[in-house]
């Protein structure tokens, strides 16, 4: 639905700008889709007047008009179209002037000057016609700006409305709405004519033969009516409304359904045989011609208006060819009715005719409102083409549609919404949506419901209505959610333990107490920190005399104790809280993450030879648990000099530059105190370092890269003490943003490789985010990585 | 003609399931279903038989035709069954496959995991606390007096400087509210310490699940509504629960509660020690002493709260009735709760 706010303004002035009215508008529920200002555009575009039309005198189908533009002056213009006559007011784009992105400059057109240019519709924005220029209908002074003489400067307010309120498809329903919104008045139109000494029921019979499709009919005459150009301020409104104007008959009966919503139609009174309107069902492949020139065949479920001979219209949908109004035309009679919505849907879907009065009358309008409708109608009729009103409305009313009443409690209201109004602010609102009230005790009215409004059909439909007064964003928010939980935590732990029992790690549960033996097995010197012990002041044991400052000793207890069981092959993982005392009466406990792999890694298959387990499977699966843990960046490795390792054999790990744990393999004569006789790998992680910092929002979609990468291979030889880790990030520093992978894929150390040294090979990924990478290139940033190894590590590119 | 028949498909009953290869069973259907086959021929002389018979020979002549299809069909699939298991000689299908890892969580965490889950579902937060707690929040801010016998050393660990392991997750209830105001609907787990010897059903160490609703207006029908839905989720739907009068220090009134046993469902046997019923934990309404403690309004807000210890509930789940089974951490026990 189109909305022209100035219209809006004279039937509810809202003192509000546009910008400010349209959120308001949209928080009550009425929904804008886009606001178009058509005059914005329209700058030094003018109505002119053709004082002469020449032909060009170098080409036939163009014309050399002369154009009163207001000025002393007239403007010479060539124009291309047909329809371009001698005295006619036509819309022209002056010099400088701009449509869309095309500005009008003085041009030349086969050696002739030109300067400027008559528009067509559709290049002004005022409809899609473009098959000649356009020809304006009122009369207006050459040189007023087109944007004002068409009633442009306005704003166009598109709304969104739902199906289930056919009242907001017109102005007043609109207006209505609109001042319960403001809490303001909106105006009726007045209506007030004199009518003739004719009777419309001595002109006009009307006779409904299906009243279940046709509820009631109205009917009045307009005699003796020009057919003429409706007056300015009609069409200006027309076109506002994104309708044409096109004689003051029809324009009023557009006009009036913009106005109130309710389709009307006009008939030529002389075209109606034996006057008289006959509403049935069509009869079984009964024809007709449509306004349109489409012909239908019908059936019995279509209603018509018709005569007493044939068919005048297609009830509510779309006139017939016949009966339409003309140029001659001299007395009207003017429809205004009450379709059953079911039917009219029925038929517009079955003809693919969706118009303007199907829209409406599919939606249901209002059966009460009909007389007012049309009074207002023929009221403008002869405003607009003189002639005499006849006498009283023909109204076929069978059975009146009497309006709903229902009840309202106002605790029932605020019970729903959480809020409290008082019942006379319920009463208030109510009576502003023109809905009747009558108290039935203190908590409740009797709520009369308009019959312009289908959709209120309970007392639950009333209360959304008051919700939409109250304002949907005035009522309270219950909030309480997400304060305290530490989802962080939880699924840090989780993704972790879930990882490690992928890699087929069992999780165990030890108790929190322990014994400084315990420490002492594990070497743990007297300035570490996880001599920092809790005392308990009454244990239950001297083994349990302090609270665990480290998980390791459990777990190697653990594989001691199913090592005696005869696994031989196994892995275990605690995930808990250690306790410290940080000063006199204060404690930490960070929770850590700690597992060891006892025997061999790989589980045992028939097919292969055992692979021997080392080191780097224990970093493999910290490095692993990590990454599933999104902590990857800043991570960086150590020797390790933690006293329970083998020496060359551990690692610290680092984030942040900041020890978070270690990882390696358990010293021998530490296994001996546990009396465990196999070879164990250690990981010992403080989760509660990298909790913190998981962030599962952090994940964001990258555009895959559409250059390809290239891979090449590069084979050094580098002294040993060079470590591996260095030699890659030096590679990648080379071009960080087009490196965008380093990967070792052999080490060597042999006969053919000198002393002191080994034979490392990469893998590496080239690939740009802009564009296809050439050889030429990559040959040369290879160069610089060669060139950079040997200045900064002496590694040298190794010679076949 | 229906003796030809018959003898026709006795016939091909014989030879079809005897032919060993694609191309002598391609041989048979033509023999026996071609166009000059003689059942063809038979079908074409129909017409000599009697008007009375011929309905019925020609039934007959179809059904034949359609046995014969369907044994060369199953004898051509047979075939090809063959000829696929000798192409892949080579491989044993019931040979172990390449090992992957498996490992599991300890079955006391995948308990855990699940109650969160449930409270979760319910809209509870959850609020995790520290272990070494002061006397003010296990005891003090819980309406427990000093000279209440469950500060006895004998029941209570204490550390060397006068801070204690925390007996129960309560004192989680009154750090949240100290910081947060109504509505509070948390559930506050973890470990929890009592001076006890070990036994089949003691552990100095164990953990605890603790529900703590406060608002306007809540009830004890809350209350029992909340613990209903957690123990029909944890154990089965048809799982009753009842509430037995009790005294507790920060509740009022405050409760037992014990579920119908689920191994008997109230029949009695050796798990419920022949009373039908399992004791689960204790609950109540929130004590007005305890809200007035944190600076709620008694008048205004009500909360329930209820505790159950997450050790016994692992315990009914799996069938476990040694405690200390659950921190022996013997891969024979781990490696069944894969």
């Amino acid at each position: 639905m189109k909305i022209s706010y100035n219209w809006l303004n004279e039937l509810v002035p809202t003192h509000l700008d546009i910008d400010e009215f349209c959120e308001k508008l949209t928080m009550f529920g009425l929904e804008v889709e886009e606001v178009v200002q058509p005059g914005k555009e329209l700058d030094n575009i003018v109505v002119g007047k053709v004082i002469s039309v020449e032909k060009h005198p170098n080409a036939d189908k163009l014309t050399l008009c002369q154009v009163d533009v207001g000025k002393s002056e007239p403007l010479s213009i060539i124009c291309g179209a047909s329809n371009v006559v001698k005295d006619i007011l036509v819309p022209v784009a002056k010099i400088g002037a701009k449509l869309g992105d095309f500005e009008i400059k003085k041009a030349k057109l086969r050696g002739v000057e030109s300067f400027g240019m008559i528009c067509s519709e559709k290049e002004l924005g005022v409809s899609d016609e473009h098959s000649g220029i356009m020809i304006i209908k009122q009369d207006i002074e050459p040189g007023t700006p087109f944007a004002d003489a068409m009633g442009m400067n306005d704003s166009i307010i598109e709304v969104e409305v739902t199906p289930n309120r056919p009242d907001l498809l017109g102005m007043i329903g609109v207006a209505r709405e609109v001042a319960v919104m403001l809490n303001a008045e909106y105006e009726h139109p007045e209506i007030a004519f004199e009518e003739s000494e004719v009777k419309t029921e001595d002109e006009i019979s009307v006779i409904i033969e299906d009243s279940e499709k046709c509820p009631r009919y109205c009917a009045r005459m307009v005699k003796g009516i020009t057919v003429q150009p409706s007056p300015a301020w009609m069409q200006k409104k027309l076109i506002a409304s994104g309708l044409r104007p096109i004689n003051n008959i029809v324009d009023v009966t557009n006009y009036v359904l913009l106005e109130y919503g309710q389709p009307l139609h006009a008939f030529d009174y002389t075209k109606i045989k034996d006057k008289t309107i006959v509403v049935r069902i069509a009869k079984d492949k009964e024809k007709m011609m449509l306004l349109d020139d489409t012909e239908l065949k019908l059936h019995s479920e279509n209603l018509l208006i018709a005569d007493a001979e044939h068919p005048l219209a297609l009830a509510g949908i779309m006139g017939g060819l016949d009966s339409s109004i003309s140029d001659n035309t001299r007395d009207v009679v003017i429809e205004c009715a009450y379709f059953d919505p079911k039917n009219i849907r029925a038929s517009a879907l079955e003809y693919g005719l969706q118009t303007d009065s199907s829209y409406r009358f599919e939606r249901g309008m209002d059966p009460n409102s009909l007389t007012e409708v049309i009074d207002r109608a023929a009221q403008l009729m002869q405003l607009t083409g003189g002639g005499e009103i006849s006498s009283g409305v023909v109204d076929c009313y069978p059975h009146k549609i009497e309006p709903k009443i229902l009840p309202l409690r106002v605790s029932r209201t605020n019970g729903i919404l959480n809020v409290k109004m008082t019942a006379d602010e319920v009463e208030n609102y109510l009576n502003k949506f023109e809905f009747g009230t009558k108290k039935a005790s203190d908590d409740s009215f009797e709520v009369t419901i308009p019959t312009f409004r289908p959709d209120i059909e309970r007392e639950i439909d009333i209360i959304e209505e008051l919700a939409r007064c109250y304002g949907y964003n005035n009522v309270e928010s219950h909030f309480w959610i997400n304060r305290i939980d530490n989802k962080q935590k939880r699924t840090v732990v989780r993704l972790a333990k879930n990882h490690l029992i992928s890699l087929g790690f069992y999780e165990v549960n030890n108790m929190s107490f322990a014994s400084t033996e315990d420490l002492n097995a594990l070497k743990i010197p007297e300035n570490d920190f996880r001599r920092n012990i809790v005392e308990l002041a009454n244990p239950i044991g001297e083994q349990f005399s302090i609270m665990r400052s480290t998980l390791i000793p459990d777990l190697l207890k653990n594989a001691a104790l199913n090592l005696s069981y005869k696994f031989e092959n196994f892995k275990l993982f605690e995930l808990n809280r250690i306790y410290l005392k940080e000063r006199e009466d204060t404690y930490t406990e960070p929770t850590y993450l700690t597992g060891v792999i006892v025997g061999e890694f790989d589980p045992f298959y028939w097919k292969e030879k055992q692979r021997v387990t080392s080191f780097y499977d224990v970093k493999g699966v910290v490095e692993s648990v990590l990454s599933k843990i999104h902590c990857t960046k800043n991570v960086t490795y150590k020797v390790s000099n933690q006293p329970y390792y083998t020496n060359d054999s551990a690692a610290d790990i680092f984030l942040d530059g900041k020890t978070i744990g270690s990882c390696g393999i358990i010293k021998d004569d530490v296994l001996q105190s546990f009396e465990i006789e196999a070879s164990v790998m250690l990981f010992d992680i403080d989760l509660s370092r990298i909790i913190p910092l998981y962030n599962e929002k952090a994940i964001r979609f990258k555009e895959i890269v559409k250059y390809p990468p290239v891979l090449r291979d590069i084979a050094v030889i580098a002294p040993s003490d060079i470590v591996i880790g260095t030699s890659a990030q030096t590679i990648k520093s080379v071009a960080p943003n087009i490196i965008k992978d380093v990967r070792l894929f052999d080490v060597y150390t042999g006969k053919q490789i000198k002393q002191g040294c080994r034979s490392l090979a990469f893998n590496i990924t080239f690939q740009s985010e802009t564009l296809t990478l050439t050889d030429k290139y990559v040959d040369k940033l290879f160069d610089k990585i060669v060139k950079k190894l040997s200045l900064v590590h002496q590694i040298e590119l190794r010679q076949e | 003609m229906k003796e030809q028949i018959q003898e026709i498909l006795e016939e091909a009953r014989r030879s079809i399931p005897s032919c060993v290869s694609d191309k002598d069973l391609e041989e048979l259907r033509i023999k026996y279903l071609g166009k000059k086959s003689s059942l063809s021929d038979l079908l074409s002389k129909i017409g000599t038989v009697s008007k009375e018979e011929r309905p019925q020979m020609g039934a007959l002549l179809n059904k034949t035709k359609k046995e014969i299809a369907q044994l060369i069909e199953q004898k051509k699939l047979d075939l090809h069954e063959k000829t696929d298991t000798s192409r892949a000689r080579g491989l044993d299908v019931t040979m172990p496959g390449r090992p992957l890892p498996i490992g599991a969580k300890h079955p006391l965490c995948q308990i855990w995991e699940e109650i969160e889950d449930i409270f979760i579902n319910l809209g509870f937060e959850v609020a995790e606390g520290p272990e070494i707690e002061s006397e003010y929040y296990n005891f003090d801010a819980l309406n427990t007096p000093s000279g209440h016998p469950a500060r006895n050393p004998q029941d209570t660990f204490y550390l060397k400087g006068g801070k204690l392991l925390r007996t129960q997750t309560s004192p989680m209830q009154i750090r949240v509210m100290e910081k947060f105001k109504p509505p509070i609907k948390i559930i506050s787990t973890g470990r929890c310490y009592r001076v006890d010897k070990m036994d089949p059903s003691h552990l100095p160490v164990f953990h605890q699940v603790e529900a703590l609703m406060v608002d306007e207006g809540i009830t004890m029908s809350d209350l029992k509504g909340a613990l209903d839905s957690f123990v029909k989720r944890i154990f089965t739907s048809d799982t009753r629960s009842r509430f037995r009068p009790h005294f507790f220090p920060f509740t009022e009134p405050s409760a037992e509660i014990d579920i119908l046993c689920i191994n008997c469902k109230g029949a009695g046997c050796k798990l419920c020690k022949k009373s039908g019923w399992l004791e689960m934990g204790g609950a109540g309404m929130v004590d007005p002493a305890v809200l007035e403690e944190v600076g709620y309004d008694p008048e205004k807000y009500t909360g329930y709260a209820f505790g159950l210890g997450i050790e016994r509930i692992a315990m009914l789940r799996y069938g476990i009735s040694d405690i200390r089974k659950l921190v022996t951490n013997d891969l024979r026990i781990l490696k069944q709760f894969q």
